[in-house]
């Protein structure tokens, strides 16, 4: 059987991670595709309604609980050096590194930002 | 042409005298010895020792002659002997002209020539018409003046032009001293013609009349041997008598024509009349066929029963047509008690038999008063006389038969446009108002489409029943019952040759269907006989029989093949000439499997001919000579029974067509005869010949040797004389050759997707023979090998590895077992594709199968290495793609963490390079360093806000990412994820 194993580091310090929900793609501009790139600013207004600014564009959030949180995994392969008989049969092991608790939400119709307002109508 | 010449003796020209020289120069001889032998005493002969006269000479004179003594002829001498005679005509007649003198002269010709005025006289009928005519200065002068060419085209033109002329000069002056008229040719050439009275009444004479009298002149100087008139007179005889003869044909076929009519009209008191009178003028132009048509009801040769029933139908017409009630009286008076009493008397007797024909004639009218079927039709082979029936009984019935052809009025709106003109139109002219009758010959040769034309015609209802008497045809006239629009008020006869012909199977139901009955012999030789006759031909009632059997008592072909012989000039019909003489055969179409029938069964014995010798060595082989002797036995050698046979087979075969399909009815039927040879001698002859036909057939069609064709209707004929039998055969229609074609279909589509699978490794080694040939059977034993029916976990690992290798045999032949369902509701595995039906002969007992278990597990086993090899290969394939792209992120995400910054830092970064930008893009001037320094250093403070609101809004604009927002959806994100890449 499969058997995967699943071993988390530390005992309560495991880092909250906010899962982002976009309704729409993210885009690059240019062939190179999105690695390395920023994707935009998050910020949060005084109501605690998160603000999300990707390229001209300003969305605005909302924060949900998830129900079912999510674990953030980390796959161990164990190496080439200590692979004898019994180290590849204990396979590989995944390390929890993060829980995710809430997500942001971002499902409205983003606004544009205008920049080049001519001074003068 | 002597009036010709006599007449533009005045007025021609020169070249007259070289081109008639010769004939002048007779003439002018002619006068000279002529005056030696004065016949006359009151002849003067002024002209004579004139040798010869010239034009100009003859035209002086005439002008003098017209200025001293009018009326006078320029020329007497000169003219043609035509001329001659009809001056002495006058002569004689005592029409003496005014001027004695200058008429004597002329008749001084004319005697020199001869005639004996006396006879003349007496034979001159004192009172003949043309002597009527006065002469007027005629319109014939001009005629004459400018006819060019011979005028000998009618003995009486050349008279009548000549008699006026010869007392009214033609002049070219004017006469002075009397009246005159003149004339124009169309040359423009004038002439003067002097006016004078007839005291006597002379005047024309009729041509035959001189004819006659010129006959009895005997010629003291004959330069040729037999005297000129009298050539002339024989020549002139023979052209009134076929004159005559022509008219007298004329008028004999006008009167017979008019007699046929006369006949046609009394033909219903129903004795047996005679035939037309024969027209021997006549019947060397058209066919005898045609001849002796019959023209009466009771001159029909073919079956009575038949010839009852379609006119018994055709009366059933009568109450619609002619609008009298059933127990029909006809219009004509003269036709009705003749065929009613014929009928009546006729029912009777047959209504004891054929009764299902009878009753469906006695049936009831249908609601509108016609029969219930509204067609008559009658099928036959050719020959038989049904057209000649239709129109007779037609005609008979007092109707105007329209005929149309089938086949060539094809089309359907064609067809339509001429069953309504001829059903619902009444010609107005010449049929004496008698209703159409619609003949529709050779129906079977229209399209479907065309019948269903026909149909519908037949099939319309009209309102009569809710509306009787709606006034809705126009064309329906004065009839009573006749109304309704479109209704089929007409009857229809339809005529094939063949009733199973596909588009007519529409029609049959609906139909009267009048089969025809070969036409008794006895009858048919008794007409032929009185034929014959009347030709002056002699023919024995064998000979006549023999001509009847040849032609399959074909009444046409029989009549066409004495006319024939008629025509070649044999006046005596003998056994020999009929079996000799290549006619009188059919060019017919046989069925197939009459062809083959005959092939297989020896001919009835037949009545034994006069002619011929009965003790024939029965069927020996004529395989050999059977080509080369084909033309050399015709003629002369009495056939013998089995050279008569073979050519019968072959001609047989021959008028088939089909000659594959022949062949192979032989091929499929011959080894279910009974066969008289135990050491099978005859099938080893028979199959070589099929081999032989094979052969032949493939190097005719494949080397395009059409030559060898001629060679291939002889394997009839041998089967015949190989297989022939007096039993009847029971002959089955072919169907292995399509059985083995469909199958040879069948292997070759299996090896192709086989072949087509198989993988290249394997197929480089596999054509399609030799993996037919040497393959398949041996990897059909190899694909079965023994599995123990248990689950593969608990194979041993030979095991494993001997399945192991059976799925990759069969991978790598792209072989499978595959679910079926049985039609008795099993489930089994077979083979796909399966090669079993390739190299396993069905009848074989089959090899020991494996068990549905085995098949089953070898299925699935097949299935699984086939996922798993193409996953293997998917892997393979993406394997450096999914190494490339994470060792590409990392690389990414190397770059990235200090570039992973916030905001502000990204903002200052873009200020930063905003400024340095923005420095760049002020020097839109000429001169970018001094001043970019200059702005600077100026605008320190102010700007400031200024470019980082510029730049921010660059920035943002500029973003390398962008957010496309998707409206109304939410399309969840799944991605597959596979185990191996989690382990």
């Amino acid at each position: 059987m499969v058997q995967i194993v699943i071993s988390s580091a530390g005992a309560g310090g495991l880092a909250e991670w906010v899962l982002m929900e976009l309704q729409g793609e993210i885009e690059a501009r240019y062939s190179t595709g999105l690695a390395g790139n920023l994707l935009g600013d998050l910020h949060y207004t005084t109501e605690g309604i998160p603000v999300l600014i990707v390229g001209h564009h300003i969305l605005y959030g909302k924060i949900i609980h998830l129900e079912k949180p999510f674990a953030v995994l980390v796959k161990h392969t164990p190496g080439e050096q200590d692979c004898d008989e019994l180290g590849c049969e204990s396979g590989t092991r995944y390390l929890v590194t993060a829980l995710i608790k809430n997500k942001i939400l971002f499902k409205t119709r983003p606004k544009p930002i205008i920049t080049n307002v001519p001074k003068k109508v | 042409m002597e009036d010709y010449e006599r007449e533009l003796y005045g007025v021609e020209d020169d070249d007259f005298d070289s081109q008639f020289a010769a004939e002048l120069e007779v003439l002018a001889e002619l006068e000279g010895t002529a005056a030696l032998t004065p016949s006359r005493s009151l002849r003067p002969a002024p002209t004579m020792g004139r040798p010869r006269l010239t034009f100009e000479e003859a035209i002086a004179g005439g002008d003098a002659a017209t200025h001293c003594s009018p009326g006078r002829p320029p020329k007497g001498g000169s003219g043609g002997a035509k001329k001659r005679q009809l001056t002495a005509d006058i002569q004689g007649t005592i029409s003496l002209p005014p001027t004695p003198r200058i008429k004597r002269s002329r008749l001084e010709a004319a005697r020199r020539l001869n005639f004996r005025p006396d006879e003349m006289e007496d034979l001159l009928p004192p009172d003949s018409p043309t002597r009527d005519i006065i002469l007027p200065p005629s319109p014939e002068v001009p005629a004459e003046l400018w006819g060019s060419g011979p005028s000998d085209t009618g003995a009486e033109e050349g008279c009548t032009g000549a008699s006026p002329a010869a007392r009214n000069p033609v002049l070219r002056r004017p006469p002075v001293l009397e009246d005159y008229i003149n004339v124009t040719s169309t040359g423009g050439d004038r002439a003067f013609l002097v006016l004078r009275d007839d005291p006597v009444g002379t005047g024309v004479q009729s041509p035959f009349l001189d004819i006659r009298w010129r006959g009895h002149g005997h010629g003291p100087l004959d330069l040729l041997g037999v005297s000129f008139t009298s050539l002339k007179e024989k020549v002139d005889s023979e052209r009134r008598q076929r004159l005559l003869k022509e008219a007298q044909q004329l008028s004999d076929t006008l009167c017979s024509l008019r007699a046929e009519k006369v006949e046609e009209e009394a033909q219903p008191t129903g004795a047996p009349a005679e035939e037309p009178a024969p027209h021997q003028d006549a019947s060397e132009h058209c066919l005898w066929v045609d001849e002796f048509a019959p023209q009466r009801y009771t001159e029909l040769l073919s079956d009575d029963f038949t010839n009852r029933c379609l006119l018994k139908w055709l009366k059933l017409w009568d109450p619609v047509v002619f609008g009298q009630d059933r127990p029909t009286r006809k219009p004509r008076p003269s036709v009705e008690p003749a065929c009613g009493g014929k009928e009546a008397t006729a029912s009777s007797k047959w209504k004891s038999h054929e009764q299902v024909l009878e009753e469906m004639l006695e049936a009831e009218l249908d609601p509108s008063g016609r029969p219930r079927q509204k067609v008559a039709l009658l099928c036959g082979p050719p020959g038989l006389g049904k057209t000649t029936l239709a129109h007779v009984i037609a005609r008979h019935a007092g109707y105007c038969v329209v005929e149309m052809n089938a086949s060539d009025d094809r089309s359907p709106e064609a067809f339509r446009t001429r069953i309504e003109a001829a059903t619902q139109m009444e010609s107005v002219l010449g049929s004496g108002g008698r209703p159409n009758c619609l003949v529709i010959d050779e129906i079977d040769g229209a399209p479907t489409a065309a019948i269903n034309v026909l149909l519908s015609v037949l099939d319309r209802k009209g309102p009569q029943e809710a509306e009787p008497g709606a006034p809705a045809m126009a064309a329906g006239g004065g009839r009573r019952r006749r109304a309704e629009g479109g209704l089929l008020m007409r009857p229809i006869i339809c005529i094939c040759n063949d009733q199973f012909a596909p588009s007519l199977r529409q029609l049959k139901p609906q139909a009267l269907l009048l089969h025809f009955p070969p036409t008794l012999p006895s009858r048919l030789t008794q007409r032929l006989q009185e034929i014959s006759q009347q030709r002056g031909m002699q023919a024995d009632p064998g000979a006549l029989a023999a001509l009847c059997e040849k032609t399959d008592n074909d009444i046409r072909a029989c009549i066409n093949a004495l006319q024939f012989l008629h025509g070649r000039g044999r006046r005596k019909l003998s056994i020999q000439v009929v079996q000799t003489t290549r006619v009188g055969l059919k060019d017919q179409r046989k069925g197939l499997f009459s062809v083959w029938q005959e092939v297989f069964q020896l001919p009835r014995a037949q009545r034994r001919r006069v002619g011929q010798d009965p003790t024939v060595p029965t069927p020996t082989l004529l395989l050999g000579d059977g080509h080369t002797g084909s033309g050399a036995l015709t003629a002369e050698v009495p056939l013998t029974m089995a050279s008569q046979r073979f050519y019968h087979i072959l001609h047989a075969a021959a008028s088939a067509g089909e000659h594959e399909k022949v062949v192979q009815g032989l091929f499929d039927n011959f080894l279910r005869l009974r066969l008289r040879d135990s050491s099978l001698g005859t099938v080893c002859v028979a199959l070589d010949w099929l081999a032989f036909d094979d052969l032949l057939g493939r190097a005719a069609h494949h080397g395009q040797n059409f030559q060898l064709l001629r060679y291939l209707p002889f394997l009839p004929p041998a089967f015949h004389l190989l297989f022939a039998t007096s039993h009847v055969p029971r002959i089955a229609f072919p169907s292995s050759q399509q059985e083995a074609q469909n199958r040879m279909n069948r292997t070759q589509n299996l090896i192709k997707t086989l072949v087509s699978g198989i993988t290249p490794a394997t197929r480089s080694r596999a054509a399609p023979q030799a993996l037919v040939l040497d393959t398949l059977c041996l990897l059909l034993d190899i694909l079965a090998p023994k599995l123990r029916p248990v689950s593969t976990q608990l194979y041993s690992t030979r095991e494993k590895q001997q399945l192991a290798s059976l799925v990759g045999t069969m991978l790598a032949y792209s072989l499978t077992y595959r679910q079926e369902r049985t039609p008795d509701g099993q489930y089994v595995y077979r083979l796909e594709p399966n090669v079993e039906e390739v190299c396993r002969f069905p009848e074989l007992p089959a090899r020991k199968p494996l068990t549905y278990q085995a098949k089953q597990l070898i299925a699935r086993e097949i299935e699984v290495e086939k996922m798993r090899r193409v996953e293997a290969l998917a892997r393979a394939r993406d394997g450096p793609q999914v190494d490339g792209g994470p060792l590409g992120g990392t690389g990414g995400t190397g770059v990235q963490p200090p570039a992973p910054c916030s905001h502000k830092q990204r903002l200052e970064c873009v200020l930063k390079g905003a400024a340095l930008e923005e420095q760049l893009e002020r020097d839109f001037f000429g001169r970018v360093v001094v001043r970019r320094a200059a702005a600077v250093s100026s605008e320190d403070t102010a700007p400031e806000p200024d470019s980082a609101e510029r730049c921010m809004g660059t920035a943002v604009g500029r973003s390398d990412v962008w957010f496309r927002f998707k409206e109304g959806v939410s399309n969840a994100v799944r991605r597959g994820v596979y185990i191996r890449d989690l382990l």
